[in-house]
């Protein structure tokens, strides 16, 4: 993005960077409320998460991450809870590499989605197999699970498979979405979030 | 679009309503503890059945029936999934025409739901009865730090009104001739038109926000006084040494029982 390369992990707590999390748990819910209303076969219920990523990095990324499934599961749905390290990690992943130019064009958006897609699944699947010996509660993906466990898959890979095809699609559109909004808002608010400290002369 | 119910918090008087927050996480923490902790099925069975008595006595089982009923998809997959091709399966229980259900499988599928039920139950304990702002408040006297106490409250204010200006959004935008039905690729369309001008408005309010905080000293590093004064009831103690006294017997349950 800017000229100079910045440390992309340094800590900026700023104030405005806090009341970021809350619009970015925010604009998860809405997102997946739209999908629903619109009958999307998609969830996109982490487009704030990876906003949230894109704009001001790594840990703000991974935080509102965590205060999402931390809000849903001590309000709307308690197995939310389970799956916060998956939330963190998009986070992470989506903050860094945006810092380091993944978000330039589109087709390394779709690429960043595709990574996206593959952290989440590696990351779901051990709390899948803990929790529910490796099926996933989505039909779909249950079914080919099913069918893998049945030709003799090893548990873990069918569990992973199951995992990754149900999140392919969900997180490459999360991430294209997001970057299209990304790219469309106004210069001065993504430097904001940026932490472009320098004054603005007239 | 009508909004969701937000929260399952249940208004309401009972005992375990008037407990305090950290008294109804630990019996939350032990239940989820008991429930990996517990072999067989059994005692998970009796597990539920305690939970369940709980939130009986607390006046919320309507509402635990609902999430119950919610979930009940989750509970008939794990048994077709294991009853038909769990690693264990050795003897045939059930044949539905050319579906083979084996009795291991079905069993591991009846020890899921159970788990999936008791994780549930034992969080309904705390989230039905407890009102979120009231338990980070109670976790903010403990030492969670402010600015995150802040940013968990505010997720709480902001909902509400994000869905009532996402509402303000699909009218405008139908009214603009944009269609919400229709075919996966009309629908699909419709999505950016919504979320592109609800992410914007409210990220350019973050900054009214930020300014707003900073102008009442949120960046300020005085430990913070509570409006409301904190009531733990004479009874808390009780309970937490018996939620304690309750996973001493889960662990003893697992080394006996296993």
């Amino acid at each position: 993005m800017a000229a100079q390369q910045k440390n992309v992990w340094a800590f900026r707590f700023t104030t405005l960077s806090l009341v970021l999390i809350p619009v970015a748990v925010g604009i998860n819910y809405v997102g997946k409320l739209f999908a629903a209303a619109l009958k999307l076969p998609l969830w996109l219920d982490s487009i704030g998460t990876v906003l949230a990523g894109m704009l001001a990095g790594p840990w703000i990324g991974a935080i509102s991450g965590a205060v999402n499934n931390i809000i849903f599961g001590i309000t709307a749905d308690p197995v939310s809870f389970w799956y916060l390290i998956t939330s963190i990690v998009i986070g992470l992943v989506v903050g860094y590499l945006a810092m380091t130019g993944w978000i330039r064009d589109f087709g390394r958006a779709v690429l960043l989605g595709l990574i996206v897609a593959l952290a989440a699944a590696v990351v779901s699947t051990p709390i899948n197999v803990i929790l529910w010996e490796g099926t996933t509660s989505n039909v779909w993906g249950d079914a080919l699970y099913t069918i893998l466990r049945d030709q003799g898959t090893p548990v873990w890979i069918a569990s992973f498979i199951d995992e990754l095809v149900v999140d392919l699609l969900d997180k490459v559109a999360t991430v294209i979405v997001s970057f299209l909004i990304f790219k469309a808002l106004p210069q001065r608010l993504t430097g904001l979030f940026a932490g472009q400290d320098q004054v603005e002369k007239l | 679009m009508t909004a969701l119910q937000f929260t399952l918090y249940v208004p309401g008087d009972s005992w375990v309503h008037r407990l305090d927050p950290v008294s109804k996480m630990l019996i939350t923490v032990v239940g989820l503890a008991c429930t990996f902790l517990l072999p067989g099925h059994l005692a998970p069975a009796l597990l539920l059945a305690a939970s369940l008595a709980l939130l009986a006595t607390a006046g919320v089982l309507r509402r635990t029936a609902a999430v119950f009923a919610g979930v009940a998809l989750i509970a008939v997959t794990f048994f077709v999934v294991q009853g038909l091709v769990y690693a264990g399966n050795e003897t045939p229980a059930l044949a539905l025409g050319p579906l083979t259900f084996y009795r291991e499988g079905l069993l591991l599928g009846l020890r899921l739901t159970l788990r999936l039920y008791n994780i549930l139950a034992s969080s309904l304990i705390l989230i039905l009865t407890t009102r979120p702002s009231d338990l980070v408040e109670s976790l903010m006297r403990r030492g969670l730090p402010a600015r995150f106490g802040y940013v968990i409250i505010a997720v709480l204010q902001i909902i509400p009104t994000m869905v009532e200006a996402s509402n303000r959004i699909t009218d405008a935008q139908r009214s603009r001739g944009m269609e919400t039905e229709g075919s996966l690729w009309v629908r699909l369309r419709a999505f950016i038109p919504l979320m592109g001008p609800l992410v914007t408005s409210s990220l350019i309010a973050t900054e009214e926000r930020a300014l707003a905080l900073e102008v009442r000293g949120f960046a300020s590093n005085r430990r913070p006084t509570f409006l409301n004064e904190e009531s733990i009831p004479g009874y808390a103690w009780p309970v937490r040494i018996a939620a304690l006294a309750v996973l001493l017997l889960g662990i003893a349950g697992r080394v006996v029982l296993s």
